[in-house]
């Protein structure tokens, strides 16, 4: 028990002191998933909205992938971004394996399906009135899906949410895309993982805490949003 | 206004709607009534063109509607359908009221002219800044009939417009309902009450089991 007193207390000390391997660590964990996000947003929103509103053949089969993707393992992810940026792999050319766009990459790949998900489940929650009524007040199909999302915003909102955890929480693509490399790739969760193994404990702790700060933040910001 | 030519609606192998030969004219009221399940709400739907017939053909102002040739949208502008229970958008009786005209551009001191006109209508004024999510299932109703009139639609269809509301709400919207003909706006109005007709001085058109079976003149 004194381990854990000590290495919490240790753990405290490290975030209140801003150890530059900590700041580097959470700095880069937040920029590539925000980034993932972005991206995984900007491709999961509108095939979300598309599989939830429109009807064609293969639907049940797009929504099973869908729910599978979700489910794929991060080190899966890994191996296959891994397969496409190494050196002999096809983008190899473009020498992005080790890089922060690399982690990006393999994050929106993750992040995607989990936003698409959740952004057809909330067009399918949604009240069947919504479109039919702005558009027969006038609105053209596009204004009217704008409208839908707008009254839907919250779950759309918890989509992005949703893909930012998936990200900002997974280490294999982190570890096998990005490299591990000391202030520049080293994520809060390769951070975690390696320190640990090096007995580094109070470090890993640091860090485990700063990632539930995080997800606390994130959470409070959506409560925050969905009460005005 | 309105000429229904052979228009069958089908869901699966149920018919919903069988219709020969329907025409409305313009500037009349109509009360569109029939057993629950008999199509009303699936003629509003169609009449409204939000729901495209399985066969047939419809003729809006003399003109053939073609949804494969975007007709649909530009009609669509002309028409305003209140559901049984209307949709309110999340945010404010203005913002609600103004929707319509947003959508066609009308913005400004136009716009909240427009808007404090309908609210007026439906005695409604003070409730501009209220939000919509707030009101009570007869003042909603009435901010739905104000966002439909703020729009002067050619022609209004209203899915049981009385249904489930308060005493005084249903004698002020009867009012503004049986005035709308005279503004030049056609109605088609869904009712269960047999009154209806004959209060709101309108014509009266039968529906059974997806059929037209009876259109009564005044």
């Amino acid at each position: 028990m004194d381990f854990l007193v000590s290495s919490f207390a240790s753990a405290l000390r490290l975030i209140g002191s801003f150890s530059p391997d900590v700041v580097d660590a959470v700095r880069t964990s937040l920029s590539v998933s925000a980034g993932a996000t972005v991206f995984a947003a900007l491709l999961g929103i509108p095939l979300g909205l598309l599989v939830g509103l429109s009807d064609f053949p293969l639907k049940r089969f797009v929504v099973t992938v869908l729910n599978t993707l979700m489910a794929v393992p991060t080190v899966v992810v890994g191996l296959l971004g891994y397969g496409f940026l190494s050196r002999q792999g096809p983008l190899g050319v473009l020498g992005l394996l080790f890089t922060p766009t690399a982690i990006v990459i393999g994050g929106t790949l993750l992040a995607a399906p989990i936003v698409a998900n959740y952004a057809l489940a909330s067009v399918r929650g949604a009240d069947p009135r919504i479109l039919p009524t702005a558009l027969t007040l006038g609105a053209g199909r596009l204004r009217a899906v704008g409208t839908l999302i707008g009254e839907i915003r919250f779950g759309i909102l918890a989509a992005v949410i949703a893909g930012f955890g998936r990200v900002v929480s997974e280490v294999g693509v982190a570890m096998m895309l990005g490299g591990n490399i000391r202030g520049y790739t080293r994520t809060m969760t390769t951070a975690i993982a390696l320190e640990t193994s090096k007995g580094e404990f109070a470090f890993g702790m640091a860090l485990g805490i700063v990632l539930m700060m995080v997800a606390l933040f994130v959470n409070l910001f959506l409560n925050l949003l969905q009460q005005r | 206004m309105y000429r229904l030519q052979s228009i069958r609606k089908r869901y699966g192998s149920n018919v919903a709607l069988d219709i020969e030969e329907l025409t409305i004219a313009e500037g009349r009221l109509y009360t569109l009534t029939g057993a629950n399940g008999a199509g009303k709400s699936t003629l509003l739907s169609i009449l409204a063109f939000l729901t495209p017939p399985t066969s047939g053909e419809i003729f809006y102002a003399g003109k053939r509607v073609d949804r494969d040739h975007g007709s649909v949208e530009e009609q669509r502008r002309k028409v305003t359908l209140l559901h049984q229970s209307p949709y309110l958008f999340g945010g404010t009786v203005y913002a609600n009221v103004a929707f319509g005209l947003k959508a066609r551009g009308i913005r400004g001191e136009e716009q909240r002219r427009i808007v404090d006109e309908a609210l007026d209508i439906v005695a409604l004024r003070g409730f501009r800044e209220r939000k919509a999510r707030e009101l009570s299932g007869g003042e909603a109703q009435r901010v739905a009939m104000a966002r439909a009139l703020a729009l002067k639609p050619e022609v209004l269809l209203l899915d049981e417009p009385l249904a489930n509301i308060d005493r005084e709400t249903i004698g002020l919207l009867e009012t503004v309902i049986a005035s709308l003909p005279a503004r030049g706006t056609t109605v088609v109005m869904t009712t269960h009450d047999p009154a209806h007709p004959g209060r709101l001085n309108g014509e009266s058109i039968l529906l059974e089991g997806g059929r037209h079976v009876l259109q009564s003149l005044r």
